[in-house]
């Protein structure tokens, strides 16, 4: 064994610094911030777990859970349902290429830019609503709403907005897990006279089922997180009544500046993630080690 | 059953393109016509898209925004993929106690939602004059990069045969040149496409920008539309579009040339062989 050298840390060196000082010190201090009562002047005084009781008793906080509740539940309905629909149809069939160009587009869009573009197309019609004008000249004009402006439209307009972005992202991840699956069982299958809907419910499905996980994994995680959209479609409003966790959070403490309920419920979504990023995880370092 | 089976993928089709080509035609239209003639088929006249553009990269502040977020995303995952392959080198090559200890510290960078840096970062550039400045921005970027940086190119180096730095090591060289003559000319892939991803992670952020800027002159390209639909939205929305589309210039452009790496880029951060 060679003797351990000083300078082969100092390629360490840089890593460690940025991440310490700019990641992983806030998480502990956020962690600290949550126990106190402070508005981002003076100094924070210790206040116990007050922030976190009153997070009960708090409608708005329950509200905006509801709503990330929604916000997860509908993501794995829409964009990786969708993106697994949309995978398995056009799977290794002429035009693949074609959809998966279309499919995955948005994604060369931010969260920001579909915001901005989805704000335009369910505008009221008065004032150039896309979405609105195209129902009344199909003759649905009794169906035209303020979208973002009615609760709980307003939640379900902007989930249609982050599937259009995300879906595209799912369906090549499908598209992979399915290129890689091997053609012999498939083949078998077929001679054996099942039918196309039996090849993929007991063949295909269950060999596709390690990349479905992730993708549905990481789909939660992105979910509980989601801001951009939210921020410039509704800023949560009207009354707060679109709010996430994430947009709750970033409400209370930069323009409300309540830094301590802030962190609280930075800490809440935290603690919803890390339950799902451990999954995540385990089963990355399961494959690794 | 197949002949529904592609109808289903026509119609879906035809609704993931339809916003695109709206914002298209909706930015070339004049405000008035963007307002009275909504729908995607009724044509721009006149052909505004040029006048609309001009209002938002000027009087809509995008010109700064689009500038530093060039110099966010460039400088970001340069120096964050500098020094997290300095790292990874360091834990793959080099002689390090826990090693494993290591990884996981910079790694567990990745695991937090943002909201967990959000105030203490606040207090923190508050404290030492970072707050709404260029240079305290791009820090950020860079430490945010590395984790997953250190991840990727952990794993590409471990694919690197040993026997190179060893012979190498024989004839001489000191552990840094084997680093930037063998490591790093070896890894180019994974850089490309992590250079890929950063740049379109730092481009494409909101809420970091919002958090620790106000100014115009420090301000990325996400805030800075997310203003402009504020101020805009009501009075002008075409020229607002044209600022979505100067916003996703960039993007655009990676996503058309280099589209296959988008998709290895992908998959290199979910499956793992």
């Amino acid at each position: 064994m060679k003797k351990v050298s000083f300078l082969d840390y100092v390629y360490l060196l840089p890593a460690l610094v940025f991440v310490g000082v700019f990641l992983l010190y806030p998480v502990v201090r956020t962690v600290y911030i949550s126990f106190t009562n402070w508005d981002g002047l003076t100094t924070p005084s210790f206040v116990g777990i007050s922030n976190y009781s009153r997070l009960l008793r708090d409608p708005i906080f329950i509200h905006s859970l509801l709503n990330t509740g929604i916000w997860v539940l509908a993501t794995l309905l829409l964009p990786v349902g969708i993106g697994l629909l949309v995978a398995s149809i056009s799977s290794k069939k002429p035009g693949e290429v074609f959809f998966k160009w279309i499919f995955y587009l948005p994604y060369a869009f931010s969260l920001t830019t579909t915001g901005v573009l989805w704000s335009f197309l369910l505008n009221p019609a008065q004032i150039g609503g896309t979405f609105n004008a195209i129902l009344e000249a199909i003759g649905l004009g009794a169906y035209t709403k303020r979208w973002l402006y009615e609760p709980p439209w307003n939640t379900y307009a902007m989930i249609a907005a982050y599937t259009w972005q995300t879906m595209g992202t799912n369906m090549i991840l499908f598209l992979v897990g399915l290129q890689n699956i091997p053609q012999e069982p498939i083949e078998a299958s077929q001679i054996d006279g099942a039918t196309g809907w039996q090849t993929y419910r007991y063949i295909i499905w269950p060999l596709l089922q390690p990349i479905a996980t992730v993708v549905v994994l990481m789909a939660l995680i992105n979910s509980f997180k989601v801001f951009d959209v939210i921020w410039v479609m509704t800023q949560g409003g009207p009354f707060r009544s679109s709010e996430t966790l994430a947009v709750t959070m970033y409400r209370e403490s930069f323009t409300m500046f309540q830094m301590g309920y802030g962190a609280a419920i930075a800490i809440v979504l935290t603690a919803f993630e890390l339950l799902l990023a451990w999954i995540y995880l385990r089963r990355t370092f399961q494959q690794e080690l | 059953m197949k002949k529904l089976a592609l109808l289903v993928l026509i119609v879906l089709a035809c609704i993931w393109i339809l916003p695109i080509f709206t914002m298209f035609i909706t930015a070339s239209k004049s405000s008035e016509q963007a307002t009275s003639q909504p729908l995607p088929w009724q044509l721009p006249k006149p052909f505004s898209l040029g006048e609309n553009a001009s209002i938002a990269w000027n009087s809509g502040g995008l010109k700064n925004g689009f500038i530093n977020s060039f110099f966010y995303g460039v400088v970001g995952s340069l120096f964050a993929i500098f020094f997290a392959s300095l790292a990874a080198y360091a834990l793959v090559n080099l002689n390090i106690k826990m090693k494993f200890f290591w990884f996981i510290v910079i790694y567990s960078g990745t695991i937090f939602p943002f909201q967990m840096f959000l105030i203490p970062l606040f207090e923190m550039y508050q404290k030492i004059n970072l707050y709404d400045t260029i240079g305290g921005l791009a820090l950020f970027y860079i430490a945010v990069a590395i984790p997953f940086c250190l991840f990727v190119l952990h794993n590409y180096f471990t694919t690197i045969p040993r026997e190179i730095a060893e012979a190498a090591k024989i004839d001489g060289a000191s552990s840094f040149h084997i680093y930037a003559r063998f490591y790093i000319p070896l890894s180019y892939p994974a850089i490309a496409v992590l250079f890929l991803f950063q740049f379109t992670w730092i481009w494409n952020d909101l809420l970091f920008g919002l958090v620790l800027s106000k100014s115009e002159q420090v301000r990325p390209i996400m805030p800075s539309l997310a203003g402009l639909m504020g101020i805009y939205s009501t009075i002008n929305i075409a020229s607002v579009l044209a600022g979505g589309i100067i916003a996703s210039v960039p993007t655009l452009l990676l996503f058309v040339l280099l589209n296959r790496n988008f998709i290895y880029g992908l998959t290199l951060s979910t499956s793992r062989k």
